[in-house]
């Protein structure tokens, strides 16, 4: 049996694919080619959606859109019509819960047991220490970008 | 949007594959549906795609794929399900017990869920000593590979599958679930097209025929119907989807109420009765509560 | 009938609300096991609660384990909606009492189907 360090690009290719088009409907994401140093500058302002699986596993997923997309999911998601905008709160919230579902299937990838934190959003880069990313999708929504990396923690995956 | 010369192709190949009915105003949907495929074929749009479809026989199968509609769900609809456990079984069980063996077949299984669901009622309710078969069968060789896979995305478990069979039958194997192996060898599977003469020989006590008919004309939906009546034993049943029936289709066969589902069975010809002869048809209009049995056993 | 939705993302809430009214539910909304037992505990009576997993204060899996050690709320129907997916914890919440279990992502559908397996919808009657 060969024990997973971290969950395959292709796997967490699927549960992002999953999600997104389970939530959001309509236009599916699809993959393009990197085109941005996420720890760098950011195409409008940024958006990090974040949650860690500590347990028999130890990662970080991280899901980063611009103030349009999220936008765009959080009145999707609360089933809003055109008109009105999210406020800043349902932003937050809109987004955490995205991540949280996104987690919490990365996490099922892994062996267990593992917990999954409670989300983190924030209109800045969301890091942590000792994680390296292991894992990062570039796609493309519409017209706008989405990424989403996996982190894992830097220790050789013993735990 | 595709051309009329185009989408006027894909619907007589798919009516001649697949006996579909395509009808125009279908054409935004054609279009969705062999976006990708064109996309992954790395031609222009779908006009050209379907260029390619004039003479790739490989392109023509995954375009069928695409173009036909696989929506289906565990235990669909319950009531169907509900019946067989509390109706027809109990009546299969009489009838067969010479042989104590019960062959079912699920007519375009889809990606198999139909055919599972059936397996799990049926390990749960044969007495010791009984087998089984279900031979589950679809146009669609993707269909059909899924089946054998046994394996399905968490949201297709999330269709209809109580809890507490998930953990019985399923491990989780990645992102997806599978079904135990004990399962998957009651299951045989084969490609058969409905509106093509149908192969092998033999009788089933139960056919699932569902959610299929609906996408044919009259006299395809006819043909396979009276085409099945000599593959249903005598005192076997055919259960149809819930908005199917044989009514004004075809005399040969007989509704039933079963529990708060249709059934329909072989109709004899005069003075002969199937049997078992104990089918009495109670009226649907005085349904379930007096089903005491759920599908679910939910916890205390 | 009465529906206690029980989730720390409102928009979460607001999902499963909107599916579980097209049933015909009233809704009661909680942001947490322990806001939800408080609602409980001031005579709440819910035919049915949909509960996350992972929440602030207190979490679904220990509500559900409180809920079943009162014989008071014997009759409410649990059903779990939530994204832990691994099949251990499946078969921890039904030992714990739970009744059915929804994996996040879902469909509308698939809310509707489990709650029509649980006798809370009505199944549609064929002609
Ligand atoms: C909507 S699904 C129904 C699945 C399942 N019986 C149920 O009720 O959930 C219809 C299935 O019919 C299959 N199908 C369409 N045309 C067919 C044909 N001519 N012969 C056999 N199967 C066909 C499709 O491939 C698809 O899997
Ligand atoms: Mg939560």
């Amino acid at each position: 049996m060969t024990v997973l360090t971290e969950p395959s690009s292709f796997d967490v290719q699927a549960v992002v694919d999953e999600v997104w088009t389970t939530f959001l409907g309509g236009e599916p994401l699809v993959p393009v080619a990197p085109d941005f140093d996420p720890a760098g500058t950011f195409p409008g302002s940024r958006w990090d959606a974040a949650v860690t699986v500590s347990g028999a596993w130890h990662g970080l997923i991280v899901v980063s859109v611009n103030d349009a997309v999220a936008h765009a999911v959080t009145q999707a998601m609360l089933g809003l019509d055109d008109g009105d905008t999210a406020a800043h709160e349902d932003v937050v919230d809109a987004l955490g819960e995205l991540v949280n579902v996104i987690g919490g299937n990365i996490k099922s990838l892994m062996d267990g047991p593992s917990k999954l934190s409670l989300p983190l959003v924030a209109q800045a880069p969301i890091q942590a220490g000792g994680i390296v990313e292991t894992c990062r999708l570039d796609l493309a929504w519409g017209s706008h970008r989405v990424w989403v990396t996996v982190g894992t923690r830097d220790e050789g995956g013993t735990s | 949007m595709i051309s009329p010369s185009s989408f006027g192709f894909v619907a007589d190949f798919l009516l001649r594959e697949t006996a579909m009915v395509c009808e125009p105003g279908k054409e935004y949907l054609v279009e969705a549906r062999l976006l990708p495929l064109a996309r992954a074929a790395g031609v222009a749009d779908v006009d050209r795609y379907v260029d390619l479809l004039r003479t790739d026989a490989v392109e023509r199968g995954r375009a069928a794929d695409a173009l036909t509609i696989n929506e289906t769900s565990w235990f669909r609809d319950l009531a169907p399900y509900q019946a067989f456990t509390d109706v027809l079984l109990p009546q299969l069980l009489a009838a067969r017990q010479d042989r104590r063996h019960l062959e079912i077949w699920s007519a375009a299984c889809s990606s198999g869920q139909e055919a599972y669901s059936i397996a799990m009622l049926l390990d749960e309710s044969l007495p010791p000593g009984w087998t089984y078969r279900i031979h589950a069968t679809d146009v669609s060789p993707t269909m059909l590979e899924r089946v054998r896979a046994g394996r399905y995305s968490q949201v297709e478990m999330n269709r209809g599958m109580p809890a507490n069979r998930l953990v019985k039958y399923f491990t989780r194997v990645g992102r997806e679930w599978e079904v135990s192996a004990d399962l998957r060898r009651t299951i045989t599977t084969e490609k058969i097209n409905l509106a093509a003469p149908l192969p092998g020989i033999g009788l089933y006590d139960f056919v699932l025929l569902r959610n299929v008919l609906i996408y044919f004309d009259v006299d395809v939906k006819r043909d396979i119907l009276r085409r099945f009546r000599a593959r249903v034993a005598p005192d076997g049943f055919l259960m149809l989807g819930s908005t199917e029936t044989t009514l004004d289709l075809d005399d040969t066969w007989i509704r039933e109420a079963a529990g708060r589902a249709w059934v329909h069975r072989p109709r004899q010809p005069a003075g002969v009765r199937p049997a078992t002869g104990t089918a009495t048809a109670t009226s649907p209009a005085t349904p379930s509560t007096s089903h005491p049995t759920r599908l679910t056993t939910t916890g205390a | 009938m009465h529906a206690l939705i029980i989730d720390d993302s409102r928009t979460m809430r607001s999902i499963l609300r909107r599916i579980v009214v097209d049933l015909g539910f009233d809704v009661t909304e909680a942001g947490n096991g322990q806001e939800a037992l408080t609602a409980l505990e001031d005579g709440l009576e819910p035919d049915l609660c949909l509960i996350d997993w992972n929440m602030p204060l207190m979490d679904g899996y220990t509500f559900v384990t409180r809920v079943r050690a009162d014989p008071r709320w014997r009759n409410i129907t649990l059903m779990m909606v939530t994204t832990e997916s691994e099949h251990g914890q499946i078969v921890r919440a039904l030992a714990a009492g739970a009744h059915e279990y929804v994996i996040k992502p879902f469909t509308a559908d698939a809310i509707v189907e489990k709650l029509e397996l649980l006798g809370l919808a009505a199944q549609e009657v064929p002609a």
